[in-house]
């Protein structure tokens, strides 16, 4: 077989590059949205979840760095993007958590998105590099689900004393 | 009639080394790298999407890319813009997977 030009310079598939680049800019507003949920917490003295949500967006930075490089070590064009419509409006803890978990969701998905493009085109590389993001979404949204039981086990108690048992990371 | 006459000259773009490309459009011919290229790729590719071709077209028709690493600037009116982004898409689209 002839190889092509662009395969000599570039490992990842052009059309992996440009859904992982839309995941990168996903993670970063992940971690954007995760940023303004501490503070939310942080100004109530939440002290648990405000740790727990400065953790989680320093976490979703480090899951677009993990993108960024391996774009670039593949040979293709990492893209650092554009973070917009971040919501710094909330109405309750509770309802904090239930947007973690959507946005938890939102993010598997797009993983799938991205791991279903690779085997598309066989290229087997980066479907290997995308498992353990499929593994990590599994933990992600069972510790949001696990944050909303409590809530729901712990109704009508002070918001304080529910935040005390919440997890810090 | 000569049909030819009123076909302008297609973008082309070709390999010139391992690691040179050249550009040819209307009336340059631009050297670039590969990433130079992967860049102009991304942006063609957001300047080639719906929302951003209806944009042109009610502002000014036209866009101004500057192109390897802003040595140059290129004008491309709409027709252009859309053949620049097919050449584009078809100079990557033939990438295969070396277990082929």
């Amino acid at each position: 077989m002839k190889t092509t030009a662009i395969r000599k310079q570039m490992t990842i598939h052009p059309e992996v590059m440009d859904v992982l680049n839309e995941q990168i800019a996903m993670e970063m507003h992940a971690s954007a949205s995760y940023l303004a949920m501490a503070s939310w917490c942080d100004q109530r003295e939440l002290l648990n979840s405000k740790s727990f949500f400065y953790k989680q967006a320093e976490e979703e930075r480090e899951h677009a760095m993990k993108i960024f490089e391996f774009i670039n070590d593949a040979g293709g064009a990492a893209v650092s993007p554009e973070v917009h419509n971040v919501n710094n409006d909330f109405e309750s803890l509770r309802d904090i958590y239930e947007r973690s978990l959507e946005q938890e969701i939102n993010v598997t998905q797009s993983i799938y998105k991205c791991f279903k493009k690779a085997r598309s085109v066989d290229d087997y590389a980066s479907e290997l590099f995308l498992q353990w993001f499929v593994n990590e979404q599994v933990e992600e949204e069972d510790t949001m689900r696990s944050i909303l039981d409590v809530f729901d086990l712990m109704e009508g108690m002070p918001l304080k004393m529910i935040d005390e048992r919440l997890p810090k990371e | 009639m000569n049909v030819n006459a009123l076909v302008e000259p297609a973008i082309q773009l070709q390999e010139i080394t391992f690691c040179k490309y050249q550009l040819t459009t209307v009336n340059k011919n631009i050297v670039l790298t590969f990433p130079q290229l992967l860049q102009l790729r991304t942006n063609i590719n957001k300047l080639g999407t719906h929302d951003s071709v209806c944009d042109i077209i009610d502002n000014d028709n036209f866009v101004l890319l500057f192109v390897a690493d802003k040595q140059h600037l290129i004008y491309l009116d709409i027709p252009q813009l859309l053949s620049l982004k097919n050449t584009i898409d078809s100079f990557f689209s033939p990438f295969k997977s070396v277990l082929f």
